[in-house]
């Protein structure tokens, strides 16, 4: 039997290589890449996360808390509290000024809930490309 | 500031973000970047007159 192992990935490089850039990137959307000296597409993700949100602000989007009860009410209520926190520093920001809506039926809001969750969501991507890039998998 | 957007205006600027992110986080070449995001764009507003043809005559 050959003792040759496959891995499908290359190991982990240190956590102090990319540690930074991951915190930076969920902190200030499109940071991670500015820091890595990828300034154009960092500006691209910044630009898209930030009309994002305030879109989502603008349609008075509801911010999840997280919330226990059955099962589909702590996926939605935990799952979009998570991907709201995912925006970084603008979701701190808007908790932090007041800009977080009351939770209102209608369609408007109901849009704006969409973006804030889709920034945070667009941001996690952000950070996986500014992980691979800081661990050498990707350029 | 208060922003009321219609259910259209609303996906497709969601499509335009969203495909730019998408564009710039996948592929390894600007080139493929800005293709991808081309036609990741395109899939959402295919997919949105779509299930807006198929909404309008599934209710008549």
């Amino acid at each position: 039997m050959s003792d040759k192992v496959v891995t499908q990935f290359p190991p982990l490089p240190p956590v102090s290589r990319w540690i930074a850039p991951v915190v930076v990137a969920w902190l200030v959307p499109g940071g991670g890449h500015f820091m890595l000296k990828q300034h154009y597409r960092g500006a691209i993700l910044s630009a898209s996360v930030l009309i994002m949100f305030v879109l989502g602000l603008a349609m008075r989007g509801y911010m999840f808390e997280p919330m226990s009860g059955d099962l589909l009410t702590t996926l939605i209520y935990t799952g979009g509290f998570i991907a709201d926190m995912s925006a970084g520093v603008f979701y701190f920001m808007a908790k932090w000024f007041g800009y977080a809506a009351p939770d209102i039926a209608g369609h408007t809001v109901d849009y704006g809930t969409k973006f804030l969750v889709g920034a945070g969501l667009l941001n996690i991507l952000a950070i996986v490309d500014a992980f691979e890039i800081a661990s050498g998998r990707k350029q | 500031m208060h922003m009321n957007l219609n259910h259209f205006e609303a996906t497709v600027l969601f499509a335009l973000f969203a495909s730019a992110v998408l564009g710039v986080v996948s592929k390894s070449t600007d080139k493929e970047r800005l293709r991808y995001g081309l036609r990741s764009f395109g899939y959402f507003a295919a997919t949105v007159f779509g299930l807006g043809w198929l909404m309008y005559l599934g209710h008549r």
